[in-house]
């Protein structure tokens, strides 16, 4: 399995309309709701918010990274979410974000050791300014695809 | 210089990954030698060995958890959160740099 295996259409929405973090935040946890990763919508964003508050989970570079380890997740996931306007966040470079990566990890991870190290190599990829560079281009799935395959 | 590193975060997600290849790529620019290890979720990866340490100038942690030290017995350490290399890991680099100079005086 390669990276861009674990990005999933479904949890991805490259024009979102949100006003604030706790917006975002709802809507792209409402999508892997959705989409069956969580057993509990209200649950799962309650640990997002346990995550938020123990640091910073703004990279710089207008991209965040919330994530929660939580009881409520079935399945490992990702969602992406790229907003039309930017989004206050607390970041490393006081700056607002417009594209979430939020993380959807189950507490117990013993079974999905292949999916988290998929999410682990997307991770590094997010370090990588020419990958963010492209990432700010990218409007439709395949494009984002395209990024996380190279 | 010849850096091994750790990089390890509270929930060993992402910052541990990030950070990772921060430093890689900031240590490439600077013109430095690094090899990572990351202790995360998925547990240690890119694991340093007794060689990696023995020729290793200086040891850098970035962590926000413990992390063992005695295999790093006798070499100059630099400590730090794992938030400094996300803000600049080249200024990590640096700094560690400028350390090292100044022991070695």
């Amino acid at each position: 399995m390669e990276v861009k295996d674990i990005l999933d259409q479904s949890v991805i929405d490259l024009k979102m309309n949100v006003s604030d973090k706790h917006s975002a935040i709802e809507h792209l946890s409402q999508l892997l709701y959705q989409a069956g990763y969580l057993s509990d919508l209200s649950g799962y964003i309650k640990d997002v918010y346990v995550r938020e508050s123990e640091g910073i989970t703004g990279m710089g570079n207008h991209i965040a990274i919330p994530h929660g380890k939580s009881n409520f997740v079935k399945k490992v996931g990702i969602a992406i979410g790229k907003s039309e306007k930017m989004v206050e966040w607390e970041s490393y470079d006081d700056q607002p974000v417009n594209y979430i990566f939020l993380f959807a990890v189950p507490s117990d991870n013993e079974n999905a050791k292949v999916h988290l190290k998929l999410l682990a190599e997307l991770a590094s990829k997010l370090g990588n300014d020419s990958i963010m560079k492209k990432l700010e281009h990218c409007t439709h799935f395949e494009e984002l695809e395209e990024v996380f395959s190279t | 210089m010849k850096i091994v590193a750790i990089t390890a975060c509270i929930a060993g997600i992402a910052h541990t990954y990030i950070a990772k290849e921060k430093l890689e790529t900031a240590a490439r620019e600077l013109g430095d030698e690094i090899k990572v290890e990351t202790q995360g979720s998925i547990g240690v990866e890119n694991e340093l060995s007794s060689e990696d340490i023995r020729d290793a100038d200086v040891v850098i942690i970035a962590a926000d958890i413990g992390i063992a030290k005695n295999r790093f017995k006798g070499k100059p350490i630099v400590e730090i959160p794992i938030s400094l290399v996300m803000k600049s890991a080249k200024g990590v680099i640096n700094k560690t740099r400028e350390k090292l100079e100044k022991v070695e005086k």
